[in-house]
Parts: C-alpha cells; sequence; structure tokens
C-alpha cells in the first residue's frame, strides 16, 4: 500500500493521499483531487492498469462529494479518489473516454443529482424516462433547468435505409425480466445495442435514506432475488464495518453456508434459463428439481424461500438446528452426484458446444475497462474472487479454488460456473466440519444504531459478481447515503460491445451468459 | 370396414368423398392425440407427470384446449395486410390434406394410388413455405417478418437433401408410386439399403416441420414465437394442427420409403403403419425436449455443406451399384 502512495506523490504532483486503516473503511487510500486534477488522477490509474470500481456522488449540503473508487483485480488496493464540486454549478470533468463503465454511471449520477460532466458522449436519462421535476437524491429540493430536461430527453432511435429496429424486451422471454434493449438490425446482424434501464426501478438508494438502518435489511433481498444472502450479507457486514459490531464465529460459519447455498441456488436457475435461452426446456425443469432442495432447506432457518433477510447486525437471526444441518449434508451428497448428469446432458452436446464456442469473447482489457464483475470477469482469464482476495466472514478459513477461463467466450462462463457450484460444495462441507458452538448472536448489539460520522465500503462476492456497498453516516440512527455497486449494471455495460456484429440468436447467447438480474441493474 | 365402404362407393369421386372425410377426421384425431402426447412425454422426460386432471391421464385435455382456443376472442393488428393475414392460416392447412390422399395406410386403405404420388406430396408441402411467408409478411410484426424469412431459407434448403434422400429409394423402386414403393419392400426395407439416405431424409424432416433442433422460425427465446406471433385464437390453432400434422406426414413417408409402410407379420397393415409412424413421431418429440437450438448460419452450413453434399453422393453411389 505504501508503494502506491508513493506512486501517486510522484505521477500526480498536487494531491496528497493518505493511507487509511482498511479494517475500518473497506479502502485502502484516500486522496482529494480538484476537478482540474481528475483527469490527471484517473489517467495515473489507468495506466497502472486499476478499474474503476464505482463512482459515487454524495450530497453534503454545502458541497457535492464525487468519489472514484479504484482498483486492481489481482491484489486488493483499493483508492478512493474524492472530488469536491460546487452545488450551484455542479460540472465535472467526464472520465468515460478513460473508463468505459464511467459513461453509465456518470449518466446516473446527472440524472439525480444535477452533475454534469463534460465531454460525455451521451447524458440521457438511464433511469427515469417518464421524466423528473427535481433531483431525487439532492438533500434539498432542486428543480431540474429546462436545458438539462433537453439533455435528459436526448434518447431516440431512429430507423435508417437498409436497417430496421426491434425491441428485445421489456416483454421478452429471454430478457428474463423487465430489460429493454433496442437493436438496430441489418437483417440477422446486430448493427448497434442500446439497453434501456428504468422498468423496474425503485430507487432502494433513495429508501435507505429514509430509513433506520434495521429498516433497510429486507430491502437488501428486493434487489438481487437470486442471490439475495450476498446482498443481506454484504450489507450487513458493511454496517457491522461502520459501527464496529463483532460477529461471534458460529454466526460467520453459518453465514457463509447460507450464502453458498444461494449461490449454487442461482447458479443452477442460470443453468436451466441460460439453456432455454438457448432453446433446450429440460434442464430448467432438471435444475429446478435441484434447486428446491436448497430452498427447504434455507426456508427451515430463514423463513424464507426467495428474498431472504436471514442475517443481523452481529449475527444471524435464528440459530441452525439440525435439520438444517441434515438437510445440508442430504443436498451436498445428492448435489455431487448430479453434475455427471449435467456433464451429460449439457457439455456433451455438441449443439450446444458450437453455440457457446468463441462468442461474445471478453478480453481482459475489456474487462478491465467495463469494470465487468464474477464469473463473466473470470472467464476472461482474471483469477478475481473477493472470497479470497478481501476474505469477509469465515472464508479465509475454508479452502476453494477460483475456476477462471481461457478464451473469454460464453461457453467458459458456463464451465466456471459449474466449477463455482463445485467449489461452493466444497466450502460448504469444511464450514459444516469446522461448525463451531457459541453463540450466533453477538452480545450488546443496541437497537438504535447510531455510528460516528463518516464513510464505509464494503464487497462481498455475489453469484454474479462484485457487490460494493458505500454507506455514508452523519451520526443519525439512518444512512444518509448508501450506493450500491451492483454486479449486474457493470456487466450490462458490456453487452453493446460485445452485441456488436453478431447474429440475434449469440446476442441472445451472450445477454444470457451475463446472468442479468434486472431488480438489481434498476434498484 | 373402411373397406367396404370404400368398395360400396364404387366410383372415384364417391371414393374421393369419403376418403377426404376420413383425411379430415384423422387429421384432427392426430392432432389431438400428438398435443396430449407430446405434453405427456415432454413431462415425463422433464421429471414431472404432465397433464392429469382432464379425464383420465389428462385424455381429455386436449379438447379443453381446442375450445379454450376456439373460444378466444380473434385479434387482428391494425396495420396488417389483411388478405395475406386472413388467407396463411387457411393456406397452410391445404397440402396438409392433399398429402394425406396419396399416402398408403393399408395395402386397400388409400384414397387414391396416383403414379406420382411422391411429387404430389412435395410439390405441396412447399406450399407451406409460401403460407409462412404470407403470415409473417402480413402481421406488420418485425419478429413474425424475421421468423417468415428464416423459414423461407430453412426449407428451401433443407426440401434438396430430403429430396436426394428419397430419389435412391425411388431409383431401387423403379417407381414414384407410395404402394409400388412399399411393395418393393416386401422381402427387405430399404431402410437396411439405404441407411444414409434416411439419417438424411430424418434430419430434413425435422427441419422441415420446424421442430427442434432447427426450430428457428419460431424461436421463442430469440422471436418470441416466429411467424405466428400475432395470430391468436383459430387461426393460431390451425397453424398448430397444420404443424402436427406435417410431423405426422413426413413420419408417415420415412415409414413409407423406409420401414416398409403397412408391411409387417402378425399385425394389420394399418397397425404396422401407425406403429412405424409413430415411433418415428416419438423420436421427433424426443429430439426437442433434449436438443437446444442451432444458430441460423449452423443450420443452412449443416445443409448445403453436409447433407447436400453427401446426399448427393449416396444418389450417385445407388445410382452407379443400380447399373452394375
Amino acid at each position: 500500500m505504501n508503494g502506491i502512495i508513493e506512486a501517486i506523490k510522484t505521477g500526480v504532483p498536487g494531491v496528497e493521499p493518505v493511507e487509511v486503516s482498511y479494517p475500518e473503511k473497506g479502502y485502502h487510500c484516500a486522496l482529494q483531487a480538484s476537478p482540474d486534477q481528475l483527469i490527471g488522477v484517473v489517467r495515473f490509474f489507468d495506466e497502472r492498469r486499476f478499474y474503476l470500481e464505482c463512482l459515487i456522488c454524495t450530497d453534503y449540503a454545502d458541497y457535492l462529494e464525487l468519489v472514484y473508487l479504484f482498483n486492481t483485480h489481482l491484489a486488493p488496493c483499493r483508492a478512493k479518489v474524492a472530488v469536491k464540486i460546487d452545488p450551484r454549478q455542479p460540472t465535472a470533468p467526464s472520465i468515460s473516454a478513460l473508463y468505459a463503465s464511467a459513461c453509465w454511471y456518470e449518466r446516473e449520477i446527472h440524472e439525480f443529482y444535477g452533475v454534469l460532466f463534460t465531454g460525455h458522449p451521451n447524458m440521457a436519462y438511464l433511469f427515469l424516462h417518464d421524466g423528473i421535476d427535481h433531483y431525487p437524491l439532492r438533500k434539498t429540493r432542486v428543480p431540474v433547468p429546462p436545458e438539462d430536461r433537453a439533455r435528459l430527453d436526448s434518447f431516440k432511435p431512429c430507423e435508417a435505409e437498409d436497417t430496421f429496429f426491434i425491441n428485445l424486451g421489456p416483454q421478452h422471454p429471454s430478457t428474463h425480466g423487465v430489460l429493454r434493449v433496442v437493436l438496430k438490425m441489418d437483417g440477422e446482424y446486430i448493427e448497434q445495442a442500446e439497453p434501456v434501464l428504468g422498468y423496474l426501478h425503485r430507487m432502494h438508494e433513495k429508501m435507505a435514506e429514509n430509513r433506520t438502518y434495521q429498516q433497510f435489511l429486507p430491502n437488501t433481498g428486493r434487489m438481487d432475488y437470486l442471490g439475495a444472502m450476498s446482498f443481506n450479507l454484504g450489507y450487513v457486514l458493511a454496517v457491522e464495518r461502520l459501527c464496529s459490531i463483532p460477529v461471534p464465529d458460529r454466526a460467520k460459519f453459518v453465514r457463509i453456508i447460507a450464502t453458498e447455498l444461494n449461490r449454487i441456488c442461482s447458479h443452477l436457475l442460470w443453468l436451466g434459463a441460460y439453456l432455454a435461452d438457448l432453446g433446450a426446456l429440460t434442464p430448467f425443469l432438471f435444475v429446478f428439481d435441484d434447486r428446491e432442495a436448497i430452498l427447504d432447506v434455507l426456508e427451515g432457518v430463514a423463513g424464507s424461500r426467495l428474498t431472504y433477510c436471514y442475517f443481523r447486525f452481529g449475527g444471524l437471526y435464528n440459530d441452525v438446528d439440525d435439520a438444517f444441518i441434515a438437510g445440508t449434508r442430504a443436498f451436498v451428497k445428492r448435489m455431487w452426484s448430479r453434475f455427471s448428469l449435467y456433464e451429460k446432458l449439457v457439455t456433451g452436446n455438441v449443439i450446444f458446444l458450437n453455440r457457446t464456442r468463441g462468442i461474445g469473447t471478453i478480453t481482459r482489457e475489456q474487462a478491465r475497462k467495463y469494470g465487468v464483475a464474477g464469473p463473466v470477469l473470470r472467464s476472461a482469464g482474471i483469477a478475481c474472487d473477493l472470497r479470497k482476495m478481501e476474505p469477509y466472514s469465515a472464508y479465509n478459513e475454508v479452502d476453494f479454488d477460483i475456476p477462471v477461463g481461457e478464451h473469454g467466450d460464453v461457453l467458459d462462463t458456463y464451465r466456471i460456473r459449474v466449477a463455482e457450484m463445485e467449489n461452493s460444495l466444497r466450502i460448504i462441507e469444511q464450514a459444516l466440519a469446522k461448525l463451531p458452538g457459541g453463540p450466533f448472536m453477538a452480545e450488546k448489539v443496541p437497537k438504535k444504531l447510531k455510528p460516528p460520522r463518516g464513510d464505509v465500503y464494503q464487497v462481498v462476492e455475489t453469484p454474479r459478481g462484485e457487490l460494493g456497498i458505500y454507506i455514508v453516516s452523519d451520526e443519525s440512527d439512518g444512512p444518509s447515503r448508501m450506493k450500491w455497486r451492483v454486479p449486474s449494471f457493470s456487466n450490462l455495460m458490456i453487452f453493446p460491445e460485445l452485441a456488436k456484429g453478431v447474429l440475434l440468436a449469440d446476442a441472445v447467447a451472450i445477454l444470457g451468459s451475463l446472468d442479468l438480474v434486472i431488480p438489481e441493474i434498476d434498484r | 370396414m373402411v373397406n367396404d365402404l370404400l368398395t360400396l362407393a364404387g366410383s372415384d369421386a364417391g371414393k374421393m368423398v369419403i376418403g377426404l372425410v376420413g383425411v379430415l377426421a384423422f387429421v384432427v384425431v392426430n392432432a389431438l392425440a400428438l398435443t396430449w402426447a407430446e405434453r405427456k412425454i415432454a413431462g415425463h422426460m422433464q421429471r414431472r407427470i404432465g397433464p392429469k386432471e382432464v379425464g383420465p391421464f389428462g385424455l381429455i385435455q386436449p379438447i379443453a384446449d381446442a375450445i379454450k382456443l376456439l373460444g378466444k376472442e380473434i385479434l387482428t393488428p391494425a396495420k396488417a395486410d389483411r388478405p395475406l393475414y386472413f388467407l396463411a392460416p387457411t393456406l397452410i392447412f391445404v397440402p396438409v390434406l392433399v398429402s394425406f390422399i396419396v399416402i398408403p395406410f393399408d395395402a386397400a386403405l388409400q384414397v387414391t394410388d396416383i403414379n406420382v404420388g411422391i411429387l404430389v406430396i412435395l410439390a405441396f408441402s412447399s406450399v407451406t413455405i409460401l403460407s409462412i411467408l404470407m403470415a409473417g409478411w402480413g402481421s406488420e410484426n418485425k419478429y413474425s417478418l424475421i421468423g417468415a424469412i428464416r423459414s423461407v431459407a430453412q426449407n428451401i434448403a433443407y426440401e434438396i437433401p430430403m429430396l436426394l434422400a428419397l430419389l435412391p429409394v425411388i431409383m431401387l423402386a423403379n417407381s414414384l408410386s407410395l404402394k409400388e414403393i412399399v411393395e418393393g419392400q416386401r422381402g427387405l426395407w430399404y431402410v437396411v439399403v439405404q441407411p444414409l439416405a434416411f439419417i438424411i431424409y430424418f434430419i430434413a424432416s425435422v427441419a422441415e416441420t420446424n421442430r427442434t433442433p432447427f426450430d428457428l422460425p419460431e424461436a421463442e427465446s430469440e422471436l418470441v414465437a416466429g411467424y405466428h406471433t400475432e395470430y391468436s385464437g383459430m387461426r393460431f390453432a390451425l397453424f398448430f394442427l397444420a404443424e402436427y400434422t406435417n410431423i405426422f406426414i413426413v413420419s408417415a413417408i420415412a415409414a413409407t420409403f423406409f420401414l416398409g409402410g403397412y408391411q409387417g407379420p402378425v399385425l394389420p397393415g394399418i397397425v404396422w403403419f401407425l406403429l412405424k409412424s409413430y415411433f418415428l413421431v416419438f423420436v421427433i418429440i424426443w429430439l426437442r425436449w433434449t436438443y437446444p437450438r442451432v444458430r441460423f448460419d449452423q443450420l443452412l452450413n449443416f445443409a448445403w455443406k453436409g447433407l447436400i453434399p453427401l446426399a448427393f453422393l449416396n444418389l450417385v453411389i445407388t445410382g452407379g451399384l443400380l447399373k452394375l
């Protein structure tokens, strides 16, 4: 970490990086930059092959703060770059030319805060297509000026000679939810793909600002309904980091068991839905059979089958019982015997291989520029798994591998997800063997949390990849700002790039391989 | 009994009328039975049991479905090309009926034995493509249009290997009449002499009927429902009926050309014929619930670069051997 601080000092004169305690804050170093210095700082990180993790805006009443989080894929080194801007005339230089992933984040901030990013190619609406009269995330009511409204409304697909537009979604069998992708087609080939978001936008980030920390807990499972445990875990860990709440060992192990069960569940559903996208309908029913076994086990302790809210600040809602442990053991045994079946049904199928091999190939550079996460990132050959990189809960006490791909194509994402299911089973087996006794809940967790002023960032590896939660506390009992960096959002950003020039059928195969969960993108 | 009626009817015209009525009845019963079978087979392949509530083993389910479809509102898209849109579902049904006329269900059970029987079937089955194109174009829907365009390219590509695979059999039997082809297999089924032709024909016929893994014209995950996206109620039912009848026809032709048609020991001819045909129908259903879909360029490459050269080679070798 000291290395990077020295490098920043010499590389970008004029900024003062400081080292930060990682366990307390969730990032390693922080620096303040003025809007004029920003491009220089970002270029510095780009040259050192950092990726842009997230771009966050926070309203501190007398100033707006833009936070750029940079990290590397191979060694955890998270740098927070904060830029203060004037709330009356909020402008900042756009970094979308350097980082493609910044493009959507900047659009989102423009829509919610009114910050104008100079040099951005398209400042149109990302979520709120019905129009807004004031910027929803500003602390004071700031009306949207007419020129800004015109800028926001600029998304208009226009037809041309020899091409036509089709709407893939918002109601379409293969978008798995209400995602809309406007495709500019030349016959069966796609010339341009433009995702249109916001059909399931609920503004969880605004909701968080109006609730206490406890009240927001159930919201977490509603963002990613397939990986609810991971989202739940991420939020709980973030608040625990913010309020310095200790967690007993037993809770840590149960947390990873439940999260890994949920991960298998999510990957199984992906497998079934993906093959349905490719036209094979039978595996869908097979995976539901396996998934059912997990749901039954989790229902016994968490009380729900899909939108779990099992973890609490300092522990768990409920201790696991013998039925849970026996059920989990039985499931693990059953699941090990199922892989050969999927192997025969799917991997051995020449049609499946020909549909997926060499399709949607992602290079390492693309993966970095777009900030893709999870199995899609690992398919490009980057062994980045946050369970290993920044171990949380009890992940540092179990042994597992990070499967990576060779070609970065759609077939690799399939292989990685299957291998991840096997590794999840290994984690569950080890965690069950090591499961300690003792309390499942920390003592003396206050009913009303009043965390100290400041911010924290917490990452967890969800089934879809890196989830980051950024919380700003103003010493009240609820967050003053909460930002969710969700994996599907950044994975969808790369889709237009991958879909360029491919057949419609391949676009469906690529879209499916990204494993998007729409409520998570729209939040 | 039908035999007696046919002889009683005497005149050719009377025979035709009775035959057509029989064919119509068979088409409907066949389609109902196949929808039930498809759902039941799919159910058991997917670890569930399929329809079971309506009637014993869910046997009445297809009738309930038919009533539901009849009762549905028939919607016409505002911008549809009306004559084409209305004509397409009817037109898709004509070749289906014609094909039945020449198929020999038994030695005596054939509406009429035309001496160019197989040509009649192949010629009329091309009309299906036209009606799919009409449906896709007339619906004024982009998904329908893509589905229709795919369908035309696919059907044209797969008609060639289909015909090329049937030709060696015609050469062996020395006839285009379906009955004589069946009679030619008295000692040995042609599938033994022409295994390659049988496989090529079967693959091509799956593609001709737009079934998985070649169901691109109606690829659900890409084109919603392809060329019949905009059809509802009875019009949709007609497409549905035609699809299932087509499955039976291609299987019946395969049984006739390669599996000895109505010939077999002990059991009456018609039982043998239906057994063979429905076995092939079962295989087609089985394929659907096992395989994913191929991509469009892969589909065309497979026909033009794989099946057609192979079928041609097979034809030349058969011709050469016959000359010897």
